[in-house]
C-alpha cells in the first residue's frame, strides 16, 4: 500500500516535472524567478491547519459563538497571508552560476550557485536541491546574495550537466511550500578516475631548463623535503634514511626540469577508458612531483609544461576525449 | 519522523510560552492538577532542552497519552464538553512535550495552543477575554514563525514585529469574513451542557445564599426601556419562584407543570429589551409582570416566571412588555393552594404558633400580612449582609432571638408565618432595583441587586407581592443595597458610590461591555442583513452575503499581492545618475556630449564654460551631484534640489 502510494507519487512528480519543463523551456543564466513560474501547494501541516480552522468555523457557527468565529476567521485569513508571503519569498529571486568545480568520476562535482535578492526584504529558508540530494538551505539577505552549492555525483568521466534544479521555501509559517523549477545548462567536468599506481611512465627527456638559469646548478643543495612518490631514486637522502629519519628527497636549486610526454600510443592493448585512467594517473603523479609533462592523444597535443593550469588542461582533455561536445 | 535535532530545538521556547498563555485563558475553570501536570512537563522539557538531556523513549509518551485519556474519562465520564475536552487536550499536549523532537512536533503543539485558546472562547465571550485572545494568537503565531523562519526568527523583538505585521495584514479579510459569513439560525448538533456553575440565582434558597450573591458586583443583565424607566419601587425582576420548604431551605419543585393561570393587566405597559449575561439556567428575569414575549424564545410558567426553552449559556436578549399593575390568577386551583400552604410537620414551632395566633386574631389574610410587616417594622430587626449563623429552627431563631438578617431571612420568615396562618404564600427570588447607566442609556442590574420577596394569595386580588425587606429597610428598595446597610458594613459598590470619578469609570467600562455584547457577541443574521442594507444593498439576502464575500476575498488577494510586490520591489534606481543623464540629454541641444573619458564633473565644468548663461545652474548641479554621489553625508533636500535644477535647465 505504502509502496504503491510512493510509486504513484513518484509518477505524479515525474509527469509534473515534464509538464513544467515543456511549459517553461530551457533557462539562460541568470534566471529570475518571475511570478508565472512559481508553484505553491499547502504542506501536510498546512492541510492540518485548514482542517483545524474549518472545524473551528463549524463549531462556532453551531454554537453561534462570535468570538470563536472571529478567531477562526483570523486564522483562516492568516493562512492566506502566509500563502502570499510564501510565494513572495521566492518571487523575484535570481539564480546564477558562480563556478562549477570539476572532480574525478565517482566524486561529486560542485556547482556553486548565487541566489541574489535585489529587494528590500530578506528571503530566508530557500531550499536549493537537484535530483534526490538533500536540499541545501540558504538565508538570502535583503539587497544581497547568498551562495549555495549543489553537488552532483557522476560515475563516468565527461561533462556533468545540471539541467534541473528546484528552489523551494516554506517560509514563513510552514503551511505552504512554494517552489520553482529552473532548467539551466550548467556543466562541470568529471575527470577520469586515475588508475592504480604500478605502470611506470615512459622514459624521461631532460629539458634545458637548468641552462636558462646558470646561477642555479645541480650542485646547489638547498634542503630536504619529504619523499613524494615519483621522486627519482638518486635524489633520495639515503643517509637521512639510515639515521631513521624516514624517506626524504634532496632538493637542489636549478634542478633540471624533467619533462614527460604521456602518449596515448604508449599504452597499446588497453581500452579507451583504461588508457585515459592510466594517463590521468601519470599526469597526477608528474604534477605531484613538480615535473613538467605534456599529453598526446589522438587529435590532441598539449606541450609539456608545469603548474595547475597545465594540470587542468590535461585533465579536461582526458575527461572530454572522444566525447561529442554539447551532448552527453 | 525526523531524528532529534542536534543541539537545542529551534522555537521550543516560543511554543512553550504560547501553550502557557492559551491554557492561562482557562485559568479558573480547569482543574489545578491539569495545570500542574502541564507546568511540570513544560519545565522538564525546557530543562532537557537547555541541558541537552535525552528525551524519554517513545513508548513513554504513548503511555502518558493513554493515561491522560483514562484520567479524563474517569474524571468527566466524557470527552465531549469544554472542560473535559480542554483537559484532555492540555494533558495530550503535556504528553506530546515528552517526545517533542522535530519542528513538526512543535507545529502540532502550536495548533494545540490555538485550539485551547478557541475552547476558552466557547465557554465565555466576555470582553476580558479579548486580550487573551490577541496575546495568545500573537504568541502562538510567533512560535510558528520561529519554528519555520530559520535564523530570521532569532530575535524576539523582530519576531513579534513580523508576527504583528502578518496578523495586521490578515485582519481586513478576517473582519470581512466575520461580517459577511452566513450565520446559522440555530445549532445543527447537540450542545454539551456546561458543567461549571456560574454566579446567579439557583432553584434553591438557603439563608445566606442571596447575601453571598450580593457580594458580587458582576452584571446580571441590562435593560433598555423604550420609554422612561419605571420608578425604583416597581423594579422587581422576577426569577424562580420557590414553593417547597423543608424547615430551612426553599426549593423550586421540579416537573409537574401546573396549568397556566389567567392574568389581567391594567395601566401603562413598560416596553423594554433585556440582555442577560449567561447564567446557564432558563429563567429570563422579566419585570413583574411579563405580559408579552417572543413566542418561540420564551414562555411564562404557571407561577409567572418567564422561562426560555433552553439554558442561557450565551448572552441572550429579549424584547418584552410588562405591566407593573396586574392581577395574577383569577381562581386558585386546589393543587396550588395545597402546595403553597404546606409546612414541614415539625420545626419552627414558635413561628407556626405565631401564624395561628394571628389567624385567630385577624382572620383576614390582608390584615395578617399587615400585622407581620408591622412586627418587622416595630421590633428591632436589623437588615445586614452578615447575619449570625442560624441552627436547626432557623425561622424561629431569626424571628425571636437574632433578628438580624438579609432579604432571604425576611422573605422566608414572612412566608412561613403566612402559611402557618393558612394563607397561600411563596418565596419569589429575583433582582430588585438597578443602576441607570447614563453613558450607555440602560439600566444595569448587578448580582448585588439579587433579592427575595414573598407573594401571598388574596381571593379578591390574586397573587400579591409582599416585600418584608421594604418594611425593615425601605432604603433598600428606594436607593439600593449600599444605602440600606450600616455604614460600617462592607458592601459591594460602596467604593463606586463614594467616588464620582470611579463611578464614571465603572459606568464607562460597563457601557463598553454592553456595546461589546450588542455589537460583537450578539452579531447575527438579522444584524448582518441590517448592515448590508445600511451599506446600500436593497433587500439583501444570502446571495448578497455570498457576493460580498467573493468581492472581499478578491479585493484582499489583489491588495495583498500588490502590497507584497511593493515590499519586495527593487530599490529605486540611482537618482543622481539618472538626473545627470537627463542634464546631459538637455545639454545636447547646445552640442555638448560627454566625452568617452570625461567624468560627470568634468563634463559639467566644460558645459558651464561653454554656456555662460547657464553657468550658475550647471555649477550648482555639479556640486549637488558630487555631494550626493561622493559626499560624506548628503543632506536630505539635496536630491530634490538637484531634480529641480535639472528640470529648470533649458538650454
Amino acid at each position: 500500500m505504502r509502496d504503491a502510494l510512493r510509486r504513484l507519487r513518484a509518477g505524479l512528480d515525474r509527469r509534473m516535472g515534464a509538464w513544467i519543463r515543456r511549459r517553461q523551456g530551457p533557462d539562460r543564466d541568470p534566471v529570475r524567478l518571475v511570478r508565472g513560474r512559481i508553484y505553491i501547494l499547502p504542506t501536510g501541516l498546512g492541510v492540518a491547519y485548514a482542517v483545524m480552522v474549518v472545524a473551528m468555523v463549524a463549531g462556532s457557527l453551531n454554537y453561534s459563538n462570535n468570538l470563536g468565529l472571529g478567531l477562526a476567521f483570523l486564522l483562516a485569513s492568516l493562512g492566506f497571508v502566509a500563502m502570499h508571503h510564501c510565494h513572495g519569498t521566492l518571487s523575484g529571486l535570481e539564480l546564477r552560476l558562480l563556478a562549477s568545480e570539476a572532480a574525478f568520476a565517482g566524486q561529486p562535482v560542485r556547482f556553486r550557485l548565487l541566489l541574489e535578492n535585489r529587494g528590500h526584504v530578506p528571503r530566508p529558508r530557500i531550499e536549493v536541491s537537484a535530483g534526490n540530494e538533500a536540499p541545501q538551505v540558504a538565508d538570502v539577505p535583503s539587497c544581497g546574495a547568498e551562495a549555495a552549492t549543489i553537488a552532483l555525483r557522476s560515475l563516468r568521466r565527461g561533462r556533468v550537466r545540471l539541467d534541473r534544479c528546484v528552489l523551494a521555501t516554506r517560509h514563513p509559517l510552514g503551511l505552504f511550500r512554494a517552489w520553482a523549477v529552473v532548467h539551466p545548462d550548467y556543466t562541470a567536468i568529471a575527470w577520469p578516475q586515475a588508475a592504480d599506481r604500478g605502470r611506470l611512465p615512459p622514459g624521461v627527456e631532460t629539458d634545458t631548463g637548468g641552462a636558462q638559469d646558470r646561477a642555479r646548478g645541480e650542485e646547489d643543495f638547498t634542503g630536504l623535503r619529504p619523499y613524494q612518490p615519483g621522486d627519482p631514486l638518486r635524489r633520495i637522502a639515503w643517509k637521512a634514511y639510515a639515521r631513521g629519519q624516514g624517506l626524504h628527497t634532496k632538493q637542489y636549486a636549478g634542478t633540471d626540469v624533467v619533462s614527460h610526454v604521456f602518449d596515448w600510443d604508449s599504452l597499446p592493448g588497453l581500452d579507451v577508458e583504461a588508457r585515459l585512467s592510466q594517463l590521468c594517473r601519470w599526469v597526477l603523479d608528474a604534477h605531484g612531483s613538480g615535473e613538467a609533462y605534456g599529453l598526446r592523444l589522438p587529435g590532441v597535443a598539449i606541450e609539456a609544461n608545469i603548474g595547475s593550469g597545465q594540470l587542468q588542461r590535461c585533465l579536461d582533455a582526458l575527461a572530454l576525449f572522444d566525447l561529442d561536445d554539447g551532448d552527453d | 519522523m525526523t531524528e532529534p535535532a542536534p543541539g537545542r530545538l529551534r522555537g521550543l521556547d516560543g511554543v512553550l510560552a504560547a501553550l502557557v498563555v492559551s491554557v492561562a485563558a482557562h485559568f479558573p475553570y480547569l482543574p489545578s492538577w491539569t495545570l500542574l501536570l502541564l507546568l511540570a512537563a513544560i519545565t522538564w522539557r525546557w530543562t532537557a532542552d537547555r541541558r541537552g538531556l535525552p528525551l524519554p523513549p517513545r513508548w513513554l509518551g504513548v503511555t502518558a497519552a493513554a493515561a491522560a485519556l483514562v484520567v479524563v474519562l474517569a474524571a468527566y465520564r466524557t470527552l465531549n464538553g469544554i472542560e473535559a475536552g480542554t483537559t484532555f487536550l492540555v494533558l495530550m499536549a503535556a504528553a506530546k512535550l515528552l517526545e517533542t523532537r522535530a519542528s513538526r512536533d512543535l507545529t502540532v503543539l502550536v495548533f494545540v495552543a490555538y485550539v485551547v485558546l478557541y475552547a476558552a472562547l466557547l465557554r465565555d465571550q466576555r470582553l476580558q477575554l479579548l486580550p487573551w485572545l490577541l496575546a495568545g494568537t500573537l504568541l502562538a503565531t510567533a512560535a510558528l514563525l520561529r519554528v519555520h523562519a530559520g535564523s530570521a526568527g532569532d530575535s524576539w523583538r523582530g519576531l513579534l514585529r513580523r508576527t504583528s505585521a502578518l496578523l495586521l495584514q490578515a485582519l481586513p479579510l478576517a473582519l470581512a469574513l466575520f461580517l459577511l459569513f452566513p450565520r446559522l439560525p440555530g445549532p445543527f448538533w447537540g450542545l454539551a451542557a456546561p458543567s461549571s456553575a456560574r454566579t446567579g440565582l439557583s432553584d434553591e434558597m438557603t439563608p445566606g445564599d442571596v447575601s453571598e450573591l450580593s457580594v458580587s458586583g458582576e452584571p446580571a443583565f441590562r435593560v433598555r426601556f423604550a420609554g422612561a424607566p419605571p420608578p425604583p419601587v416597581q423594579r422587581y425582576w422576577r426569577g424562580p419562584v420557590l414553593h417547597e420548604f423543608d424547615g430551612r431551605s426553599w426549593r423550586r419543585p421540579r416537573g409537574q407543570p401546573l396549568p397556566e393561570q389567567a392574568v389581567t393587566v391594567s395601566g401603562a405597559p413598560v416596553d423594554y429589551q433585556i440582555t442577560l449575561e449567561p447564567h446557564d439556567r432558563t429563567w429570563i428575569l422579566a419585570l413583574d409582570l411579563p405580559a408579552e414575549w417572543p413566542a418561540r424564545e420564551a414562555y411564562r410558567a404557571y407561577d409567572f416566571t418567564l422561562l426560555s426553552p433552553r439554558p442561557l449559556t450565551d448572552v441572550a436578549s429579549f424584547h418584552l412588555r410588562s405591566y407593573p399593575s396586574y392581577r395574577a390568577g383569577a381562581v386558585l386551583p386546589l393543587s396550588v393552594r395545597h402546595r403553597d400552604t404546606q409546612l414541614p410537620p415539625s420545626g419552627n414551632p414558635r413561628a407556626v404558633a405565631l401564624g395561628r395566633e394571628l389567624r385567630a386574631r385577624y382572620g383576614e389574610p390582608r390584615a395578617i400580612a399587615g400585622a407581620v410587616l408591622r412586627m418587622f417594622r416595630r421590633l428591632p430587626f436589623v437588615y445586614t449582609l452578615q447575619p449570625p449563623r442560624l441552627a436547626s429552627n432557623a425561622v424561629d431563631e431569626f424571628l425571636f432571638s437574632t433578628r438580624k438578617g438579609f432579604c432571604e431571612h425576611y422573605a422566608s420568615a414572612f412566608t412561613v408565618v403566612m402559611r402557618a396562618a393558612g394563607v397561600p404564600a411563596r418565596v419569589v427570588t429575583g433582582y430588585q432595583g438597578g443602576e441607570f447607566n447614563p453613558i450607555g442609556g440602560y439600566l444595569l442590574v448587578r448580582q448585588s441587586d439579587a433579592h427575595a420577596w414573598s407573594e401571598i394569595w388574596l381571593d379578591d386580588a390574586g397573587w400579591v407581592r409582599m416585600d418584608p425587606t421594604a418594611a425593615v429597610a425601605p432604603e433598600r428598595i428606594e436607593r439600593g443595597l449600599v444605602s440600606a446597610l450600616g455604614a460600617d458594613e462592607p458592601a459591594p459598590g460602596r467604593l463606586r458610590q463614594a467616588s464620582e470619578l470611579w463611578l464614571q469609570v465603572t459606568m464607562t467600562w460597563d457601557a463598553v461591555n454592553d456595546l461589546w455584547n450588542e455589537r460583537v457577541v450578539r452579531f447575527n443574521e438579522a444584524r448582518q442583513l441590517d448592515l448590508l442594507e445600511r451599506l446600500g444593498f436593497e433587500e439583501p439576502d444570502w446571495s448578497t452575503l455570498g457576493l460580498g464575500l467573493a468581492a472581499s476575498l478578491a479585493t484582499f488577494f489583489v491588495a495583498l499581492s500588490a502590497y507584497l510586490g511593493w515590499r519586495h520591489r527593487e530599490p529605486a534606481r540611482d537618482w543622481p545618475a539618472r538626473l545627470h543623464a537627463e542634464a546631459a540629454r538637455r545639454l545636447r541641444r547646445r552640442g555638448l556630449v560627454p566625452g568617452r573619458t570625461e567624468g560627470p564633473a568634468a563634463f559639467l565644468d566644460r558645459a558651464a564654460a561653454e554656456c555662460p548663461d547657464l553657468a550658475r545652474d550647471i555649477r550648482r548641479i555639479r556640486d549637488l551631484y558630487c555631494a550626493l554621489r561622493y559626499g560624506p553625508s548628503p543632506e536630505s533636500g539635496d536630491l530634490g534640489r538637484l531634480k529641480h535644477l535639472v528640470n529648470r535647465l533649458r538650454p
